[in-house]
């Protein structure tokens, strides 16, 4: 009864799609290897948004998919786009309108550290005269 | 419904061995299970309660050390939260009524469903041993690095939290697609119980929020385990990143506890108000909405942590949106009572206290959601008197509500009316008499989980564990006569609160094993007294309680 | 509850109306599980993000220890493998059970090939103390690299997330590994059909995550 009402993905389109990521795979990897500067990160990203998003729609059959299982992985991941931001709303601003530093307790170890190793002996501090 | 509720078999009578309920399959079954298992974790909390209540009738040491003070304050918060509160609605009433409401034979997943109450044993188990055996102290929020400076109990307990969180997780997602796949014919979304509706939100709060604090136990666990340096200070990491991460959870999950009451308090209102629940898109959707915003304010709890002031200002603002669809439902409540006409039968006691209680908890939360305001009362028994009336005043007593509402349809029994309505009241009073005065001395400056305190502050402590006693004997009662009702309680009758929805009008009582012995038709909303005449009048044990009715 | 389907097919659980109605629902169940996945992965995210954003020089420099090469390698087998689930269901969905049987044991393979050089390049690290956590002490030289100059503030963290993703992901391959142990008795037995292959359905989509989860843990770890 469900044979006729589901879609079958024909194997040529399969076929031409996971070409299509192995070619995708393949730039990432060159593309990585020449410094692009400040486009690295967009133009990995980039590439692997459209792998996924070929995975999702074409081998995950989505676009074919009852319309209720799209908008529920649209809403997973619109909530960690919501995870991701928020907190980085907090991480990017850390110590804006505080005192706090952004450094953490390593930081300031390591700060101290190097102080302690600047200051003089302490044998070398005593009193020059002893009451 | 033209059989008679009597010679047909239910879901309690078809097989009484032990094996046919540890393996059950049916929702129904699941459902008291939960209850029980729920109803211990409660107990036991409870009593914990109580304990620190005592040792806080004067300052010192009044019955423990300091020690054993923090170790029973947390024991108290981690069975309450995450053994008893969370699974509380959704998993007991959620489980048993929700097939049952919209006219299927099961949840979608019963096998899933099955699994998820054994995986909610076994994690209970493991997180309650641990924090006897590990004595763990500092809070049911488990924030770093002073989590993972104590003993190794900490690698129990995210264990323990982990598996719950995976059982909560399972019992979302099969509701979700139970509400989507299985609904009888004729049941649109319009005409779906307001009780649906929430638990139906509820479960994509627990279904998004949930595996987040997977996550968390895992690098928990990872950080006293291995000290991977995430959460750590002293190793480069960052413990205001773990309050993120526990809070992206545990703010949401505030709402898998508060929605279900909602929904059970709608259901409420529109039955024994007789009326329409006004508003009932509003209220339905303000559900939904509520969901959502939950999942944008999780840092109006770190406004004192080091976050940036930048977040700070964005989850201030977020969390008074928060208040919008809230007060979309308690107006819509207070106009079906005004609407319809109230009848006040021990369940609607609860929903009425429900309706004071909350309020005070949700006026009261946004008080601490302003930043200022928030800086003075962090930390103070402001918060915890907030929260109690958010949790308790809101979650459990309706919770109470639901569990009388539904008592004859589990059960086939009905308890004592006139003890039901004196414990009612002794809740009502002894809730209000614990908690009110913690709102007082927490704004004069009481800092919360402190074993010791000023002097001044004593008389608040002592009417706060007066009032814990007078809610304590209110619960015992409750579980006396309850347990007295399945002994000798009055044979519940197919509809005895006179309730529209399939749940009454379509099943027996108690249920068969298969719900309905023919799928149910629907052709009105959950509400629509004014087309249900027709019910009213045939049904013998339905007009004894709707003869004192009038539109 | 009396039966009036006579035609009830084996597969079809009492307490739904219809096959349709039953594939449908398992579906969905699958989808949303697959958002759980998404958001138990996303804290891993949310953790990489926030470090790389505070110490990005420290990541670029530490993510040279990883081999490209062998990431890349790994990722060309994870789509192959997701490439050979989704024939086993065209096969499936054609009543062809010698194609669904084949492409299911293919997966299989590659999984297990994926998890074999996970394998290798873990104990590469290892030998070099590139370890999670409080063992993080990376010594020694190997092909012209000193692993000594890798020793700076907050590689440990970038190597703790490393390993806790990858061994994350890793977990959920060798999962994998035994679904498609489960399913490829049950094709052989010739339980499934274009009328039912629901788990075939469902593990593929389960699998395609597994794959999406690497599509970008790969360039987040191995290239930028």
């Amino acid at each position: 009864m469900s044979h006729a009402e589901h879609h079958v993905s024909s194997i040529k389109m399969l076929s031409i799609v996971f070409g299509g990521l192995v070619f995708l795979t393949v730039t990432t990897v060159l593309t990585a290897q020449i410094d692009l500067g400040a486009f690295n990160v967009p133009l990995a990203m980039t590439i692997a948004v459209i792998k996924a998003s070929l995975v999702i729609v074409i081998f995950m059959a989505l676009k074919w998919d009852n319309k209720v299982n799209a908008v529920i992985f649209g809403l997973g991941l619109l909530f960690v786009a919501v995870f991701i931001s928020f907190v980085l709303f907090d991480t990017l601003y850390r110590g804006d309108m505080s005192s706090t530093t952004k450094g953490t307790v390593q930081d300031e170890v390591i700060r101290n550290e190097a102080l302690q190793s600047r200051e003089p002996d302490p044998s070398s501090l005593q009193p020059v005269h002893t009451p | 419904m033209s059989e008679s509720a009597s010679g047909t078999i239910n879901y309690l009578s078809h097989d009484k061995s032990i094996k046919s309920w540890l393996f059950t399959l049916d929702h129904k079954r699941i459902g008291i299970m939960y209850l029980i298992a729920v109803s211990l974790a409660f107990l036991a909390g409870g009593i914990l309660a109580l304990l620190v209540r005592i040792e806080l009738m004067a300052p010192g040491e009044t019955i423990m050390s300091a020690d054993a003070y923090n170790q029973t304050f947390t024991l108290h918060a981690v069975l309450m939260v995450f053994a008893f509160i969370i699974p509380a609605v959704p998993a007991v009433m959620g489980n048993f009524v929700l097939p049952l409401q919209i006219g299927a034979k099961d949840v979608a997943f019963p096998r899933l469903n099955l699994l998820s109450f054994y995986l909610y044993v076994a994690g209970a188990v493991i997180a309650l041993a641990a924090l006897l055996v590990g004595r763990i102290d500092g809070g049911w929020t488990f924030y770093t690095p002073y989590s993972t400076s104590i003993g190794d109990g900490i690698l129990y307990v995210s264990t323990g939290v982990f598996v719950m969180g995976f059982s909560s997780i399972l019992t979302g997602l099969n509701f979700i697609v139970t509400v989507h796949k299985m609904r009888a014919p004729g049941l649109t979304w319009n005409r779906l119980p307001l009780f649906l509706w929430s638990i139906y939100a509820t479960a994509i709060v627990q279904v998004l929020a949930t595996p987040v604090i997977g996550i968390t136990m895992v690098l928990l666990f990872l950080e006293k385990f291995m000290h991977i340096g995430i959460f750590d200070p002293a190793l480069g990491g960052d413990p205001v990143l773990f309050q993120h991460f526990f809070w992206f959870y545990s703010h949401p999950a505030v709402y898998i506890m508060i929605l279900p009451a909602f929904g059970i308090v709608s259901d409420l209102m529109g039955t024994f108000s007789r009326h329409q629940v006004s508003g009932y898109k509003f209220v339905a959707l303000s559900s939904v909405a509520i969901a959502f915003l939950g999942f944008l304010v999780w840092g109006h709890h770190m406004f004192v942590s080091g976050q940036s002031a930048t977040s700070s200002v964005v989850f201030s603002l977020i969390t008074y949106l928060i208040g919008i669809p809230t007060g979309v439902k308690v107006i819509n409540w207070v106009s079906t009572m005004y609407k319809g006409s109230v009848q006040l039968k021990t369940p609607m006691l609860y929903a009425i206290a429900f309706l004071f209680t909350f309020s005070i908890g949700g006026f009261t939360g946004i008080m601490l959601g302003v930043l200022a305001i928030d800086i003075h009362l962090h930390d103070t028994y402001f918060v915890v008197a907030h929260f109690h009336y958010v949790m308790m005043g809101g979650n459990v007593i309706a919770a109470l509500g639901g569990l009388h509402y539904w008592w004859p349809k589990m059960t086939g029994k009905m308890f004592n009316e006139t003890l039901g309505k004196i414990a009612a009241g002794l809740v009502f009073f002894g809730f209000n008499l614990t908690f009110f005065p913690q709102f007082i001395m927490g704004a004069q400056g009481m800092p919360r989980r402190y074993y010791d305190y000023l002097p001044e502050f004593q008389g608040y402590h002592l009417l706060s564990t007066y009032g814990s006693w007078v809610l304590g004997a209110g619960m015992f009662l409750i579980l006396g006569y309850l347990v007295a009702s399945l002994i000798n309680g009055k044979k519940a009758g197919l509809n005895p609160w006179g309730a529209l929805t399939l749940d009454w009008t379509h099943t027996t009582t108690p249920p068969h094993p298969h719900n309905f012995l023919e799928t149910p038709i629907v052709t009105r909303g959950a509400y629509d007294f004014h087309l249900a005449k027709d019910l009213f009048a045939s049904g013998k044990e339905v007009s004894e309680v709707v003869t004192s009715t009038k539109h | 509850m009396a039966n009036a389907h006579s035609d009830h097919p084996a597969h079809l659980q009492h307490h739904f109306v219809s096959s349709e109605q039953q594939f449908d629902a398992a579906k969905m169940g699958m989808w949303l599980f697959l958002v759980t996945e998404i958001l138990l992965f996303s804290g891993m995210f949310v953790a990489y993000i926030v470090y790389r954003t505070w110490h990005p020089e420290v990541f670029v420099k530490s993510s040279e220890l990883l081999d490209p090469v062998m990431g890349g390698i790994n990722t060309i087998v994870l789509l192959a493998s997701s490439f050979t689930v989704a024939l086993g269901i065209h096969f499936a969905q054609k009543d062809n059970k010698k194609g669904l049987v084949i492409n299911l044991v293919l997966t299989f393979l590659f999984a297990l090939t994926f998890l074999v050089v996970k394998y290798f390049e873990y104990t590469a690290k290892f030998e070099h103390g590139v370890f999670p956590g409080a063992a993080f002490d990376p010594h020694g030289v190997s092909h012209g690299v000193d692993y000594a100059t890798y020793n700076i503030q907050y590689a440990r963290q970038f190597f703790s997330i490393y390993f806790v993703m990858t061994g994350i992901h890793g977990f959920h391959v060798l999962v994998g590994m035994g679904l498609f142990t489960w399913i490829t008795i049950k094709a052989v037995k010739g339980q499934f059909s274009s009328a039912y292959y629901t788990p075939v359905e469902n593990c593929g989509l389960y699998w395609h995550l597994v794959d999406i989860i690497w599509i970008f843990l790969f360039p987040l770890l191995y290239l930028i």
